[in-house]
């Protein structure tokens, strides 16, 4: 098996297609329900690449975003942002989060909008890992 | 008063002139005759006020003058002048109405006292008469203010937009306006004073404004609006909204008086103004939709891909994961077009006899299996007194449903990672007969501006996971039931949703009944 993908998504549905894509492509997933859990899994399985939705309960993938990308240790770790959410109103709360907390965190390099095609969703991910 | 002008009557002429220089110089005015009949010219010419004339005189005597002035004018006062002894003509004289004698010879003193009597009579009888002129005046013009205060009451009942009925303490109708007519339709001029309240009202009402009238005997206070459907003895059906008011008069039973507004236009504009509202709120919903019905697509999308991947690699499970994806999607269709039939019709509960507390007990079921995966403790409450009751048992399901997922949902919004959460449903009573259901988290809760736009078409706080119909349409069916839904939210607390419905709400012009 290939590299190990976290996917990040409440939705139930979401996760089974995201990871059927990913098996698919000779990847190896890995699930988290929300971003508590997400953390967990980053910080014990050290996957190559995250796959985050934006809405959740329990830690959104905001949260989890920032959290990654302001921990020295984590903010290597690429992200792929795939979520219903328009990336104008993702940017929007980015701003007002960079307001409130004063501190910059990098825009997502790939921002994904739902609903995505599976070769989409793949050619994203070999553009992140090559 | 001025001085009044003497007559001095005597055959005497030595006599009369001596009592006028007299009076004169005591300032009274004078005039003389010689006779009756000359008398009786002066009195007519110069009208004196007292007349004092010797009793016997050639020709017409002083008893004979005293009736012809009477008889001219009975307000003059007439002094006679009599010898001693003369009994029978004092007598006489007293019947014809002398004011007062003095014997022969005059003395001023004896005719000054007679002058002055006879004066204060004059006096009195002039007060008197001013006072009574007064008195009618008085009179007429307070009668003159009844007169048009009675007018402008008249007209007030009159031109009234509420119709207007009032009954005497015989039950017989004294006020009965044109609006009155209108509505009941019947003439006025057929039921004033003719018509008891049984012939005008059908005989439910007549029954309910008799007993009313009884209730209100002790107690004054004024009832408030109520309304009702109206059915008139012509099978009418009209929607008022009414009042009635008992009329005392010193703790004494003297009538009733009814109001009635005729609702049928404010009705028709009510409804036509929900109708178009909700139009409008169908229009604001498309945009919202094609969102929820964008996500359901990518669930169908993606389950349909899962189940490619199955059949293409002869995976069983994937067929199995990908189809349950899709089967989900589809029940979110069905779902969503459900909400949207029920928002946009308009719908009459079918109320029959059924049991709260078992409704609450099956949507407990449903959504038992949900709750247990995200670690959710679902509890009720029932209020085991409540037993049957006229409901929409449609409506009760609906609505509870959608309370307590949206509680669940409220529930993994919250971020607390110590809480055990809960949603509870609960039943009861209210103390006039609605049966009441409490559904209260201790999820995320609700900011101000959240609460604000809860019952907002296609607002939702659930990000794409929600249509912003769940709440609409729940409030709807509640409304229809005539009940209310209240909320009792605190960000980061939970919220408490309470909905009451009134037993059989379709039948509310029956409530004369009980």
């Amino acid at each position: 098996m290939g590299k190990t993908i976290l996917v990040v998504d409440d939705d139930p549905d979401v996760r089974s297609f995201v990871v059927t894509v990913l098996e698919e492509n000779q990847y190896t997933p890995l699930v988290a329900c929300d971003g508590v859990e997400g953390l967990e899994m980053i910080l014990k399985h050290q996957p190559d690449l995250v796959i985050l939705d934006v809405l959740m309960p329990r830690g959104s993938g905001i949260r989890l975003y920032r959290q990654l990308k302001t921990d020295d240790a984590l903010k290597t770790v690429p992200v792929i942002m795939f979520t219903g959410i328009a990336l104008r109103s993702f940017l929007k709360s980015q701003k007002a989060l960079e307001e409130f907390k004063g501190e910059k965190v990098p825009e997502p390099d790939i921002y994904l909008e739902k609903p995505v095609e599976p070769q989409e969703l793949v050619d994203a991910i070999r553009k992140k890992l090559a | 008063m001025s001085t009044n002008k003497i007559l001095i009557v005597d055959d005497e002429q030595a006599i009369v002139r001596l009592l006028s220089m007299s009076l004169k110089s005591d300032g009274y005015d004078t005039c003389t005759a010689a006779s009756g009949e000359e008398a009786l010219d002066v009195f007519e010419k110069q009208s004196p006020d007292i007349v004092v004339t010797d009793i016997k005189m050639p020709g017409m005597d002083g008893l004979e003058l005293l009736k012809r002035i009477k008889d001219l004018d009975p307000d003059k006062e007439v002094i006679i002048v009599t010898g001693h002894g003369d009994i029978d003509s004092t007598i006489t004289a007293l019947q014809y109405g002398a004011s007062d004698f003095i014997n022969k010879p005059v003395r001023d003193e004896a005719l000054a006292i007679a002058l002055e009597r006879a004066q204060t009579k004059i006096r009195i009888r002039e007060q008197l008469a001013s006072y009574t002129q007064d008195l009618e005046e008085k009179v007429a013009e307070a009668t003159v203010e009844i007169r048009r205060k009675s007018n402008f009451q008249r007209l007030l009942i009159h031109s009234s937009h509420d119709a207007i009925v009032a009954f005497d303490q015989d039950w017989q109708i004294v006020v009965y306006n044109p609006e009155a007519a209108r509505i009941f339709e019947k003439r006025p001029r057929n039921v004033l004073n003719k018509m008891t309240i049984d012939e005008l009202y059908p005989p439910q009402l007549a029954a309910f404004f008799r007993s009313e009238a009884k209730n209100k005997v002790h107690d004054r206070g004024e009832m408030p609006w109520k309304e009702m459907i109206l059915e008139t003895r012509n099978n009418k059906q009209i929607p008022v909204r009414y009042a009635t008011s008992a009329l005392h008069e010193k703790e004494e039973f003297m009538g009733i008086v009814n109001f009635f507004q005729d609702l049928t236009e404010i009705k028709r504009l009510e409804k036509e103004l929900i109708q178009s509202e909700r139009m409008a709120a169908i229009g604001q919903t498309v945009s919202g939709l094609a969102h929820y019905v964008k996500n359901i697509l990518i669930g169908l999308k993606g389950g349909s891909y899962v189940v490619n991947v199955g059949f293409q690699n002869d995976n069983m499970e994937k067929i199995k994961t990908g189809w349950r994806t899709i089967q989900k999607n589809i029940e979110r269709v069905a779902n969503l077009t459900q909400d949207m039939l029920t928002y946009s019709k308009e719908r009459t509960p079918e109320v029959e006899l059924c049991s709260p507390n078992e409704i609450v007990t099956e949507v407990k079921d449903l959504v038992l299996d949900v709750a247990a995966a995200n670690d959710i403790e679902i509890t009720t409450r029932c209020d085991p007194d409540l037993g049957q009751m006229w409901l929409d048992p449609g409506t009760v399901h609906r609505a509870l449903l959608n309370l307590v997922n949206n509680a669940m949902d409220a529930c993994l919004q919250e971020e607390d990672p110590d809480r055990r959460f809960k949603v509870e449903i609960r039943t009861g009573k209210t103390d006039d007969g609605a049966a009441v259901f409490e559904i209260e988290d201790n999820g995320c809760g609700m900011d101000d501006q959240t609460r604000a736009k809860l019952f907002t078409p296609m607002f939702s706080s659930k990000g794409g996971k929600g249509t912003g119909l769940g709440l609409l349409v729940t409030k709807k069916l509640v409304e229809e039931h005539r009940g209310t839904i209240d909320i009792d939210t605190r960000l980061g607390y939970g919220s408490m949703f309470t909905i009451t419905l009134p037993e059989r709400p379709e039948t509310g012009r029956d409530e004369n009944d009980k």
